[in-house]
């Protein structure tokens, strides 16, 4: 610590720089985290907080609603299946919402009509108004973004496309699907809505597009032999299969992960550099008798200084910059994975220094005889 | 047990390509407390690696180096650093400084190395810069200070850790003769005042008044040279 603080103190500059460099790097890594977390919650949230553990679709339809059909009756004959504690189907349609502004405009909202059977686990618990009712099957509980839109509670609005109105019996918090907001209804009332078109059912009785299970103990494989035409899947399995998700989270992870190459290779050639230049001073103290171990940790406790207050910084600065981003920002941060992503750099930044000491142990003392040039 | 430094039959090769270069040959040399000798000789003689020797810097190929009775000539690395921390004095060239450390700083590194720094040696290294005339610049960092400032605080530095030996490897080099004069002068001076064993090796021959014995290095071989005539 003794020489790696009077050095920085001493050489502002130059380790202003390199911070600034590091806070950069780091301040992208968090926002593109964030930006990724953010946008995976909209595809998915409603999935993601839904206290589910496996969802049953049709066979062959890979895990996602939109290709899955399968009959709601199913859902008696999955509750006696051992290690199933709740069964409750849902169905998935997209849609929009049309509101009039005055009598030659209109606004439409783009949603995902999601119908569940009231009262279910399924149902998210309201934040503002009242939950679902089956003796009101036109009333909805819908995202609280929709309150950005002019929504309010009571507001009826238009399917598009439909003779159809819902009214607004509640606001639930964080249920987006496939990037819009989720409308729950009585799942009776969607099945209407659904398969309007006739022969759409394709002859099944009380379609739905999954069963979702409750039941930590579930054997998926079980349930696939006993309800031959299913395929049963963790709900983590489910979230991948929704349209896009993959794709979509996969191009951000590698990004991220690309972005922490580069970093391990502009931080570990700059420290490498660093070093080179002062392989003159290293072996002047390695002649007045310093260890490879004095001098290998004051450059590893100095890099620890430096990515330690540039991480830090590159926090704060992800902190401000979710502060100042407009409202419909697709931006979330995770306190885990900052934590995570911060472990990383930091242990990057480390990796490289350690890497540099090799450079300290190759050093000559003998070069401070100036012998060597 | 002989107290100083001493080497018996010291040689040195180097291996370049299919020749064997004697750097040293068979040198024996011997220098006790409160003596300072000079070692004087063209360039490539040998006396860089000498002194390299003489300070636990390099093995010799054959001989033995004897510091304060005991052989140094075959220890591992490590431990020859351990030597070079707590029983030797470097003087080198010019810019021996280390940038960044203000003129207390650099002598206190010297006891960081070992390990704490006490009070005492705040204390130790107060005194001497004093005893170099360097009160005044404490504070100062090297970029701040003239050449002959510096090679005092080397000389200080050197002193630092109450080595038995203090060796010099052209402490003069880019200093003007009155400053070169100074610097061989305070070198003479803590040498006495210390009670130190002390080996200087210079091109500088109008320096060698300041010291007690002069040998002259040539081909590797080192040989008592004349008694200089006073300046
Ligand atoms: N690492 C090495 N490998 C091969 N030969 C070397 C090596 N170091 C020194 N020598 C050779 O050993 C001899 C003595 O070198 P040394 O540096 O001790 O001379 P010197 O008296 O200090 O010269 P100068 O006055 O120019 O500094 C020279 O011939 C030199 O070329
Ligand atoms: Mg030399």
């Amino acid at each position: 610590m003794f020489l790696a603080w009077k050095e920085m103190r001493r050489n502002k500059t130059r380790f202003l720089m390199i911070g600034i460099m590091f806070v950069l790097i780091s301040w992208l890594v968090f926002i593109l985290a964030g930006l990724g977390n953010g946008l995976t919650t909209l595809a998915a949230s409603t999935f993601k907080n839904m206290a589910a553990d496996y969802v049953v679709f049709e066979k062959g339809s890979q895990a996602s609603m939109g290709k899955s059909l399968l009959s709601g009756e199913l859902t008696d004959e999955l509750l006696k299946i051992p290690g199933v504690e709740a069964a409750s189907p849902m169905g998935i349609i997209m849609g929009s919402a049309v509101r009039k502004i005055d009598d030659s405009h209109e606004a439409k909202l783009d949603i995902a009509i999601i119908g569940i059977e009231p009262g279910s686990f399924l149902e998210p618990p309201v934040a503002e108004g009242t939950g679902l009712d089956a003796g009101r099957p036109t009333y909805a509980i819908v995202n609280e973004t929709m309150k950005d839109e002019g929504y309010e509670r009571g507001d009826t609005f238009a399917l598009d496309g439909t003779s159809v109105s819902l009214t607004i019996a509640g606001f639930v918090r964080n249920q987006t699907y496939n990037h819009v907001t989720a409308v729950f209804i009585p799942i009776d009332h969607w099945r209407e809505l659904a398969f309007a078109a006739p022969g759409s059912d394709k002859g099944i009785r009380n379609p739905v597009n999954a069963i979702m299970l409750q039941g930590k103990a579930i054997d998926p494989e079980t349930v696939n032999e006993r309800l031959p035409g299913t395929e049963t899947v963790t709900r983590a399995q489910a979230v991948q299969g929704i349209a896009g998700y993959k794709e979509e989270s996969g191009t951000i992870m590698m990004m991220l992960g690309f972005l922490f190459v580069i970093s391990a290779f502009i931080i570990g050639v700059f420290f490498y550099v660093i070093t080179l230049q002062k392989s003159n001073q290293f072996g002047i103290m390695k002649a007045i008798g310093a260890r490879n171990g004095f001098l290998g940790k004051a450059v590893i406790s100095q890099v620890f200084i430096l990515s330690l207050l540039s991480i830090v910084t590159g926090v704060l600065l992800t902190y401000g910059t979710a502060a100042v981003l407009p409202e419909g920002m697709p931006f979330i941060l995770d306190t885990t994975w900052m934590i995570a992503y911060s472990l990383i750099l930091l242990a990057i930044a480390l990796l490289s220094a350690l890497a540099t000491v090799r450079t300290i142990v190759k050093v000559d003392p003998l070069q401070a005889l100036g012998r060597v040039e | 047990m002989t107290q100083g430094l001493e080497m018996r039959a010291v040689s040195k090769y180097y291996d370049a390509g299919s020749e064997r270069i004697t750097a040293l040959d068979r040198v024996s040399f011997k220098v006790e407390p409160g003596e300072f000798v000079a070692v004087v000789g063209p360039s490539g003689s040998g006396k860089t690696t000498f002194l390299s020797i003489a300070g636990a810097l390099l093995r010799p190929s054959e001989g033995e180096v004897l510091l304060n009775g005991k052989d140094i000539s075959k220890l591992p690395d490590k431990e020859l650093a351990d030597i070079r921390l707590r029983e030797i004095g470097f003087i080198l060239q010019a810019s021996n400084l280390v940038p960044y450390l203000n003129v207390m700083e650099q002598l206190l590194l010297v006891k960081r190395m070992a390990g704490k720094i006490t009070e005492a040696d705040k204390t130790f290294a107060a005194r001497l810069l004093e005893e170099l005339g360097l009160s005044g610049r404490v504070k100062n960092y090297p970029e701040e200070l003239s050449g002959g400032e510096r090679q005092r605080v080397a000389i200080a530095r050197a002193l630092m850790n109450d080595p038995s030996v203090i060796l010099a490897d052209e402490p003069t080099a880019s200093l003007d003769t009155r400053r070169a004069h100074e610097v061989a002068a305070l070198i003479a001076h803590v040498v006495k005042s210390h009670h130190k064993a002390a080996v200087m090796v210079t091109h500088d021959e109008r320096l060698l008044s300041y010291c007690d014995k002069v040998y002259r290095m040539e081909d590797g071989r080192l040989s008592p040279a004349e008694p200089v005539p006073v300046a």
